[in-house]
């Protein structure tokens, strides 16, 4: 959109130089082909990075400082409550003491609404350093939306609504481009590696094909036989015939995979086995199978990255993948021990995107094979009606 | 199924207006049912996730409530044991040892609240996992909003989740298309109807925007390529609909080569060919324009007119003020409408075409027979044509022997055609539909002729719309809640795009009437949603075709890739 706008403006410095209208378009043209478009989004993200943390860099550390002083203040006061005690009576001083921790402990749940993360140190920042804020604009563009880190900010909030307006759309883009391209090449390898003539299915295939033609070809003499007979009537009977052995012929067929077949099949014996690698619809199961390979991959890798179990790892896969995001479950997660911090962030952010390419794929390929589905059904329903009729 | 497959299988034998009334009177009640049933399976989904969800994490939570107090309990007991253990209480030690004491009970607080999802509050009688909100959590899972303040914690709720999100996401994609179509309609309906006839004092507006849609489109999409991205599309829009949807698919198939007869006898006598075909027409015409259920609703009287107008806009190139549908029906009847992109080099290629067409035709009948068993791509020839009554088969006759004569050339004439805007082919399923329009135009007439018959919403008034949308929910929201104005635009912005940080959540803080602001914000949120799908609906087409014709005029030749930008 804002390419759009920039192209406008510069258009009317055009006249004078075409040069800078070729170098623009061109450049305008890459970044929305394949490879710049994932430039687009990775640098849309890491704007996002910068802008974020530099508006939100300092409420972390103002919920810190809050915790600090309500902590010294809990001190303080329990230290109140045991000198003025004079006698240290077990259940006065419980009393006393659970009070204050109760007050305590609420300044720590309004605090850990704001995010605070429990680590003391207040001139570090975790949150909204630089990955931090890479996965938050990630979760925003992406609609995922974790939760975990947040903008506490009015200038914050405005500027998230602004990004996500832009950012949903790029990302949305992405999406359908990249997995149109996967979609694309993995129908290409599917029909190459699993329906090449290794495989011992091609066989029965090849030979049905065969018989199929046959009666194809008896079913054309029938066709011209029946149409030089009789001119002025078409016998209601021959024309049911002909229906009939249509309906055998496609359930024959029907059975068997019709879809990789090339229209030219009558005297183009060669074109038998050479698939149309983009005619080919790839089986639900198997993309079923790579969407829960690719969450139990995930889970597998996060688990030895993250300390969660099994369970807990596919379950932030899915909820990842499908950007309900609940954020319970957070990529570093170990806030305390410090370390492999960045670099789960980075990794996270690349699973995401590769992810969602992924599943955006698998659901291109399954919504075809669906509607292909249906249709055959269809049509052999048809069949069967005009059989009866 | 079969439910579908009625209305077909009586239409063809008695094409009379009983049987028509009935088709549309069944069409209309299996619409109504389809979105009757579809919300309701939904609620009904809701519901059912409530009650399991309840049952699965209510106790869960309840001992996280109970074991809080015991962490107090036991902090207050390490700090009694240290307080006595020390002979002397000096402040320093005091200090230093209740720091360390209460970091304890501070990270055990946010474990509870993190991992447990402890919502910080110890009253027993204030659990989170009330049917209220395990329905409010079963919403915000299928919707994928997710906010995350209350999450599964137990095992089996994790699990349970995946299953249910996986059926669910689709069901709720699926219902809310499904009422955004509806609102779009009617929403249209609405625009056009009553908004257009207030301000009838500038009748040029309708026609304005219509003609800009058609010009876009002339430009936007150079034939079948962009034949290829609707169609694409549009099916991609189905695809998120029902199972039904791709039923009425099926319906396209049958019907949809009477597109090619009609073609070929609106070269002979027109007043005869329209009356026996023009009914059976026009379910196939009602499944292509897939977004309207409207056209199953209203009967339309101008199925004539339509027919001829669809036809003729096939010669907009040529004459593009051919949009008027009035003029169409008065200026087409005797005309011959080849509905061909040869039609366009001039009038001895007509009749040259003429007879092509009837070649073709003629060859279709006798392909049909035998192509069932053939490859898909020809699927439109597959369909044997059903001998209707009207049709004199004399006519047909010598032109079919003569077909026969040369069956190929005309093959591998059809056959590149259709075959060669599918370079792309990855979209192999489209290929059917593709070939369905491609047959009798180029396509792009379809879609054109589609925006005179839906007249686009303009888009600003769409998006005006959303807006004005999110900022009502903001101010009632200030109103419900307390939050300030900035925070509940906040809000409604982060749910209505689905994105759900979950900070601020409807009635967490204020609990006493939990269920009523929960209610009021899933009621303000399901509708958003289907809000934003209308607008979607509705603003789409133009949209993508604006975008197209900007990266047109860039030079980008990859604009399939920009369509998508505005989605």
């Amino acid at each position: 959109m804002e390419r759009k706008r920039s192209f406008r403006r510069r258009k009317q410095r055009k006249p004078f130089s075409e040069k800078c209208k070729d170098y623009l378009r061109k450049f305008a043209a890459f970044m929305f082909s394949n490879v710049g478009i994932i430039g687009l989004v990775v640098g849309y993200t890491i704007a996002g990075a910068f802008i974020f943390t530099s508006i939100e860099g300092h409420t972390e550390q103002e919920v810190k400082i809050n915790i600090l002083t309500s902590r010294n203040q809990t001190i303080n006061r329990l230290w109140e409550v045991t000198y003025n005690l004079n006698v240290l009576y077990k259940e006065t001083w419980r009393n006393a003491v659970e009070i204050e921790l109760f007050k305590y402990q609420k300044d720590i749940i309004e605090a850990a609404r704001n995010g605070y993360d429990g680590s003391d140190d207040v001139d570090e920042f975790k949150q909204w350093r630089f990955a931090g804020g890479f996965l938050y604009s990630l979760t925003v563009i992406t609609t995922i939306g974790y939760g975990n880190i947040l903008p506490r900010t009015p200038w914050g909030k405005v500027a998230t609504i602004i990004y996500a307006i832009i950012g949903m759309p790029l990302f949305l883009l992405y999406l359908s481009n990249i997995g149109d391209i996967m979609a694309g090449s993995f129908k290409w390898i599917y029909a190459k590696c699993c329906l090449c003539r290794c495989c011992p299915g091609v066989a029965r295939r090849r030979a049905e094909r065969r018989r199929r033609r046959a009666l194809q070809l008896s079913i054309e003499y029938i066709n011209s036989r029946v149409d030089s007979r009789n001119n002025s009537d078409l016998s209601q009977a021959s024309v049911h015939n002909i229906h009939m052995e249509e309906y055998r012929l496609n359930s024959l067929g029907g059975s068997s995979s019709d879809d990789e077949e090339e229209e030219d099949s009558d005297g183009v014996t060669e074109t038998d086995v050479s698939y149309d690698s983009q005619a080919v619809t790839v089986p639900l199961t198997i993309c079923l199978a790579i969407m829960v390979g690719y969450v139990c991959g995930g889970a597998i890798l996060f688990s030895r990255y993250e300390d969660w179990n099994l369970l807990d790892g596919s379950y932030f896969c899915f909820i990842s993948l499908s950007t309900i995001g609940f954020g319970d479950i957070v990529p570093g997660d170990k806030i305390y021990s410090g370390k492999g911090y960045e670099l789960s962030f980075i990794f996270c952010s690349m699973y995401l995107m590769l992810g969602m390419a992924l599943i955006a794929m698998c659901f291109n390929l399954m919504q075809e094979e669906v509607i292909h589905k249906i249709r055959t059904t269809m049509r052999t329903v048809r069949y069967i009606l005009r059989c009866n009729r | 199924m079969s439910r579908y497959l009625d209305p077909e299988g009586l239409e063809p034998s008695k094409p009379s207006a009983c049987s028509r009334f009935l088709r549309y009177t069944w069409k209309t009640i299996t619409c109504i049912f389809s979105h009757i049933f579809l919300v309701s399976l939904v609620v009904s989904y809701c519901i059912f996730g409530a009650k399991t969800f309840e049952t699965l994490e209510k106790d869960h939570e309840m001992e996280v409530k109970k074991n809080i107090s015991s962490i107090r309990g036991r902090i207050i007991d390490k700090l009694w044991f240290n307080l006595t253990s020390e002979p002397y209480l000096r402040e320093e030690n005091f200090t230093f040892l209740i720091v360390k004491h209460l970091k304890e009970f501070e990270g055990e607080l946010l474990k509870a609240m993190n991992k447990d999802g402890w919502d910080g509050e110890e009253d027993i009688n204030k659990v989170q996992w009330t049917f209220a909100g395990a329905l409010f959590y079963s919403i915000i899972v299928i919707t994928t909003i997710g906010y995350g303040h209350i999450a599964p914690k137990t095992t089996l709720g994790k699990v349970v989740t995946i299953f249910y999100a996986i059926l669910g996401i689709p069901l709720m994609l699926l219902c809310l298309s499904n009422i955004g179509d509806v609102m779009a309609t009617s929403f249209r309906f609405l625009y056009w109807r009553v908004c257009c006839y207030i301000c009838t004092k500038k009748p040029k507006k309708p026609r304005r925007v219509r003609q800009r849609g058609g010009t876009i489109r002339r430009e936007g999409g150079r034939g079948s390529y962009r034949s290829k991205t609707q169609s694409l599309r549009r099916s991609v829009r189905t695809s998120t609909r029902s199972a039904d949807s791709g039923f009425d698919y099926g319906d396209v198939n049958p019907l949809s080569h009477s597109d090619t007869e009609i073609r070929v006898h609106e070269e002979l006598p027109p007043m005869k060919v329209r009356g026996a075909s023009l009914p059976r027409m026009k379910p196939g015409q009602n499944s292509r324009f897939r977004e309207m259920s409207t056209v199953n609703q209203r009967p339309n009287q101008y199925g004539a007119g339509r027919v001829q107008q669809r036809g003729g806009s096939l010669d907009r190139r040529r004459a593009p003020k051919v949009w008027d549908p009035s003029l169409d029906l008065n200026t087409f009847p005797d005309a011959p409408v080849l509905c061909n992109k040869y039609a366009l080099e001039g009038p001895e290629i007509e009749s040259n075409h003429i007879q092509r067409g009837g070649i073709r035709r003629s060859f279709e009948r006798s392909r049909g027979r035998r192509a069932v068993s053939m490859p898909r791509t020809h699927n439109y020839l597959e369909l044997p044509v059903p001998v209707s009554p009207a049709r004199s088969t004399e006519d047909l006759r010598p032109r079919q022997s003569e077909s026969l004569k040369r069956p190929s050339p005309s093959r591998h004439h059809a056959s590149p055609r259709i075959m060669s805007p599918l370079g792309y082919g990855s979209k192999s399923l489209y290929i059917e539909e593709e070939s369905d329009t491609e047959y009798f135009d180029d396509g792009m007439s379809f879609e054109s002729s589609r925006t005179t018959r839906i007249r686009p919403v303009p888009i600003w008034l769409c998006v005006f719309l959303v807006v004005s949308y999110i900022f009502a929910g903001a101010f009632l929201f200030t109103a419900w809640e307390n939050w300030d104005y900035l925070d509940s635009a906040y809000f409604c912005f982060i749910t209505l795009t689905t994105i759900g940080f979950g900070d601020f959540v409807p009635a967490k803080r204020v609990t006493e009437n939990a269920e009523m602001s929960i209610a009021l914000c899933s009621l303000y949120l399901l509708f958003g949603i289907s809000l934003l799908a209308m607008s979607f609906n509705l603003v789409q087409e133009e949209v993508i075709a604006n975008v197209k014709s900007v990266a047109k005029t860039l030079g980008i030749i990859k604009s399939d890739d920009i369509d998508d930008d505005d989605d």
